[in-house]
């Protein structure tokens, strides 16, 4: 009976008070939307990489790769009779391309369609029927399409198509279609080894073998492979595929933990301010004889009401944002590191669950707090609002003390384990709090601070407007607090891409030595017929040449650049490594490493890099460690001399031109694509050129942060809105008073105005320093445990300075509302009443 | 011609009539107490008066003012310079100081600083709330919160001050006080002082009282 009562006291306070039960379910939902949409982009992401790799890789435990010179295919036949290896496959692979424009790209998988059955299960790849098989080996040039690729150009069986295969031309017959392995990843074409031979011109010849093997044969394997040969675990290849997006999504992880705390935030926020409009009430009805335990319970039956409705919204609203977000992450993710286009996938129902319960507990707990409060504090009709303000402002204080051990929280987690991104991550949530946790008492103190300057400025009524802001801190330190967090994050993630950008910036023109880079069909001589006659072209003051080759270890492989440095030396920027380090590369076999395969294996300057070399593996000195922000993270360096000697291979494969000083660089240029036609396969990419590409890589994989930002802002406004509506539901009788003294509907306004502006200043100048730390920690933790990056902090002021505009504009906009409305104040009613 | 005229006045809320076609004046200075029950239509008299509300019908005149008739930002410039209130509930802005808030009237009409510092000076020594200058509202009873609430009424030197049963919240003895208090200040100034009230202690004071029943206004008939 009771209970009936109370819930319909709630319910009329809320018919009552439409705004405040809006704002409720509006923060609740966003804070649990917020939440719900970045954890399901980046759930989806990372299962779209999944099964792309697994289309690929099917259920292969190793593969065979060729050391130095290409897997001569005798070497398979080998395999299978004399060292008694079934289950394996012969694979060929090579770049698709529909048309000759830029078009899509596939990979073109050559395999033995007989033996792929051991290794790989076939399910996704079976042609129609057997003779679909007879004809894929038999007729030449015949392959099978994806099925969506071939339903996306009508291709039909028996048709013929001209295509590009690793950049050549030539005509392929439709002989089937690929049945996506699994919704979500696109499968490859496929063609019969010979076939897949012939296209891609590697006659008698095999890129890899792959292999299904127990633990046991892949030992004797591995300790004894054919010569030219190595053997890699095919979980250390996903492990180096997964690697390349980690960048990606590790920054995705931040931000979801950062939705998370924000969303927490702003739930909490909300349903206080619907709780504890209502404290008086409460305090009556305990004084009346009500149990205190029936007006908890109360109080969380309403609670778990407004926010199953929020809930639900929020979840709805969460899936709609992650749909955006998805495409927008796997556009990027595809762009970046996929040939083929990465299919989002159906997302793990459990982040539906987790964000449901977020809303839940946080709503709960947030209308728990106020009602606890009210519940002990006696008779609350007698705790004038005063007291409470004055209660609010000794907790404040208090909070603020409590930044101290989450800010030392956060320097134990940085320094416990240099390496662990966890803590790393735990460090960014510490400081996350710490921030928020100072940022009332902040408030405060700007206050007293702009309290003279009010004055002198605005007189009495300034006084008023930042007294006012003093004297609501119950209601608007925690609206604060989401605002100075959410505009926190913001600045934190902008600082660390601009730093990032920066570092990027001057390492492209630390390594982009050149003026024009020439990568070439085939690898060449370097004294052979391009290089000599480019030397001899006017204008041309020298070249440096590189030789690109992906060497497998036991441990993945490893990217090595042969490299003879041109007139502007090498053009790195190392990060260890002596004054010798040159010399010591120049003379030879000695390596450096990139900082990332560095951090990540753990190698230094004086110790060693094992490499397969045709004489068999052999320790390479490391001399130095340089700045990579290739994605690619296992990368080596050495020589061309010495890679030359040791690999018997004296070969290029692509050729940096260094124009001098008083030649004119795009004559340079015209006379250098006239001796290398595109017809001769040679790609020609002026370093502007280049720095442009990847700049704008750069820039559209952050595009991600945009929706962060809008985001942000759109939570700072609720969350200011609310605080606003609240104060101003409070501040009725006051404001009437103020209108029977004198002052205008105008004035009023302007008021509001006034004090919504300090509310947004005092979170945005909160934000800044946490801002600039959360991006130290991003920079300097975050980055360099994931990737093994370093770079330099640049506090630059845009993003601080933007960072501070959306503070105060998201709190001005939100101002708007309430501002508005003391325009249409019942003066007369107000005053009545009380 | 009376100060205070209002003619043929109706106000109702929703079906509720309160006031019923009343007609109401008061002379320059003089001291008219409204008596009525609670919820006769007292505040919806002073509100009128006071430019707070409007009439359904009938008119509002304040000397040469036709409150009906005039826009709100001129109803607010009005009880800016012209009107004092003193309520029930004192009312005082509880973020400002006494001082304070008897200076927000004399802010709000713009005068200089000096000045304004000179007059909250006479008023806190006038109403004998000098000692209480820089505290704030809630450290006061509410007898002193009353007497800030009277200098904040006067300040700007309005020709009304309206008080709506400014003793309904205090004791018997602490009424009396502000009551004498609020009728000297008024007489000191010329003021026009029209009072609220249900009981009768005031009458005694008063040049003139009239009662509110049944939505019109009676002579006082005792
Ligand atoms: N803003 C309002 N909305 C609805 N009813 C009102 C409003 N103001 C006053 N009333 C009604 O008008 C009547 C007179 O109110 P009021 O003038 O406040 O009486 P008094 O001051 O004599 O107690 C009451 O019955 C009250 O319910
Ligand atoms: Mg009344």
């Amino acid at each position: 009976m009771v209970m009936r009562l109370l819930l319909k006291s709630a319910r009329r306070f809320y018919l009552r008070h439409p705004w405040q039960l809006a704002l409720a379910i509006a923060g609740i939902s966003l804070g649990v939307a917020v939440y719900v949409g970045v954890d399901l982009a980046n759930d989806s992401a990372r299962r779209a990489f999944e099964l792309s790799s697994e289309a690929l890789l099917g259920r292969t435990t190793h593969r065979l790769l060729p050391v130095g010179g290409p897997l001569p295919e005798t070497l398979y036949a080998e395999l299978v009779t004399e060292r008694g290896v079934s289950r394996a496959a012969p694979i060929v692979e090579g770049e698709l391309r529909l048309g000759s424009g830029p078009g899509r790209r596939y990979t073109l998988l050559g395999v033995d369609p007989l033996k792929e059955g051991a290794v790989r299960g076939f399910v996704g790849y079976a042609p129609g029927s057997a003779g679909d098989v007879g004809r894929l080996m038999l007729e030449p040039g015949a392959v099978l399409l994806p099925e969506t690729v071939a339903a996306e150009i009508g291709a039909e069986t028996g048709h013929e198509l001209d295509v590009h295969v690793d950049g050549r031309p030539v005509t392929i017959s439709v002989a089937g279609f690929v049945r996506d392995a699994e919704a979500g990843a696109d499968a490859p074409a496929v063609a019969d080894v010979s076939t897949a031979q012939i296209l891609t011109g590697k006659l008698g010849e095999l890129d890899r073998i792959d292999l299904r093997l127990d633990t046991e044969a892949a030992r004797a394997l591995a300790s004894d492979p054919p010569p030219g040969t190595t053997l890699v675990a095919v979980d250390d290849g996903r492990g180096g595929f997964g690697e390349l997006t980690r960048a990606f999504r590790t920054n995705l992880t931040a931000l979801g933990l950062l939705a998370l705390v924000v969303g927490m935030f702003l739930i909490y926020s909300t349903m206080a301010f619907a709780i504890v409009q209502r404290r008086k009430v409460m305090g009556t009805l305990i004084a009346v004889g009500l149990d205190r335990r029936q007006l908890l319970a109360a109080t969380l039956l309403e609670a778990v009401f407004i926010g199953g409705i929020a809930t639900i919204a929020g979840l709805a609203l969460g899936h709609l944002l992650a749909q955006g977000l998805v495409d927008l992450v796997l556009r990027t993710i595809g762009d970046l590191y996929f040939a083929e286009r990465v299919a989002a996938a159906e997302p793990s129902r459990w982040i539906y669950v987790k964000g449901a319960s977020l809303g839940i507990v946080a709503t709960l707990v947030a209308a728990l707090g106020p009602s606890l409060d009210a519940a002990r504090s006696a008779p609350a009709a007698t705790l004038r609002r005063a007291a409470l303000e004055r209660r609010s402002r000794r907790r404040a204080r208090l909070a603020a003390w409590w930044a101290v051990p989450a800010l030392a929280a956060a320097a134990i987690a940085v320094a416990a384990d240099p390496r662990n991104l966890y803590l790393g991550f735990a460090a960014l949530f510490f400081v996350l709090a710490a921030g928020a946790l100072l940022t009332p008492a902040a408030t405060g103190a700007l206050m007293r601070l702009a309290a003279p300057a009010a004055e002198r400025g605005f007189g009495l009524p300034g006084t008023l407007a930042v007294r006012g802001v003093t004297a609501s801190l119950s209601r608007t330190g925690v609206a604060t607090a989401a605002l100075a967090v959410a505009v926190a994050t913001v600045i934190g993630i902008g600082l660390m891409i601009s730093s990032f950008r920066a570092s990027l910036v001057e390492w492209l023109d630390t390594t982009l030595t050149a003026d024009l880079y020439v990568s070439l069909a085939s690898a060449v001589l370097p004294d052979g017929e391009p290089v000599d006659a480019i030397l001899d072209l006017p204008g041309v003051a020298g070249v440096s040449m590189t030789r690109f080759a992906r060497l497998p270890t036991a441990e993945g492989e490893v990217s090595l650049r042969a490299v003879r440095p041109g007139p502007d030396g090498w053009g790195l920027e190392l990060t260890s490594g002596g004054d010798d380090a040159y010399q010591r590369l120049e003379r030879g076999p000695a390596v450096a490493v990139s900082e990332a395969f560095a951090f990540q294996r753990r190698l230094d300057v004086g110790g060693t890099l094992t490499l397969p070399t045709p004489g068999g593996t052999a320790r390479f000195p490391i001399v130095a460690v340089y700045r990579d922000y290739n994605t690619g993270s296992s990368a080596a360096l050495m020589s061309l001399e010495s890679y030359a000697r040791i690999w018997g291979d004296d070969s290029i494969t692509s050729l940096g031109v260094h124009i001098a000083d008083n030649a004119d660089p795009q004559a340079v240029e015209a006379s250098l694509a006239r001796l290398l036609p595109a017809s001769s396969g040679a790609r020609i990419r002026s370093t502007s050129g280049l720095v442009d590409v990847s700049l704008a890589i750069f820039d559209r994989t952050f595009k991600i942060t945009e929706v962060l930002r809008i985001l942000a802002a759109s939570i700072a406004f609720l969350g200011v809105l609310s605080a606003l509506l609240s104060i101003q539901l409070e501040k009725g009788r006051e404001n009437a008073v103020l209108r029977a003294i004198g002052f205008s509907a105008r004035q009023l306004g302007v008021l509001t105005l006034t004090q919504t502006f300090l509310l947004g200043l005092a979170a945005g100048l909160a934000a800044m320093p946490v801002g600039a730390a959360l991006a130290a920690l991003l920079v300097h933790v975050i980055n360099r445990r994931s990737f093994g990056w370093s770079m330099e902090l640049v506090l630059s002021p845009g993003p601080l300075l933007s960072g501070l505009a959306l503070a105060v504009g998201a709190a001005l906009l939100a101002g708007v509302v309430p501002a508005l409305r003391t325009r249409r104040l019942a003066v007369a009613g107000a005053l009545r009443e009380e | 011609m009376d100060q205070v005229q209002l003619t043929r006045v109706c106000k109702a809320y929703g079906s509720q009539r309160v006031l019923d076609n009343v007609d109401f004046c008061a002379n320059r200075g003089e001291f008219v107490v409204v008596i009525g029950r609670s919820g006769s239509g007292k505040s919806t008299l002073l509100n009128l008066i006071g430019g707070l509300d409007e009439p359904d019908s009938g008119s509002v005149a304040i000397g040469d003012t036709r409150l009906d008739r005039i826009s709100e930002a001129e109803r607010a410039l009005f009880r800016r310079t012209r009107i004092g209130f003193v309520f029930q509930f004192f009312n005082l802005i509880p973020t400002l100081t006494v001082a304070e808030n008897i200076e927000l009237p004399l802010a709000l009409n713009g005068l200089a600083r000096p000045a304004i510092a000179d007059r909250v000076g006479a008023l806190l020594d006038e109403l004998g709330i000098g000692e209480s200058a820089r505290r704030f509202p809630e450290e006061l009873s509410g007898g002193e919160q009353q007497r800030v609430a009277i200098a904040r009424a006067v300040a700007h030197e309005p020709d009304i001050v309206l008080a709506d049963e400014p003793t309904g919240n205090l004791d018997l003895e602490t009424a009396e006080r502000v009551l004498h208090l609020l009728n000297e200040t008024c007489r000191r100034r010329g003021a026009t002082l029209l009072m609220a009230t249900h009981g009768r202690e005031v009458v005694g004071l008063a040049d003139r009282v009239v009662t509110i029943r049944h939505g019109r206004i009676e002579a006082a008939t005792w």
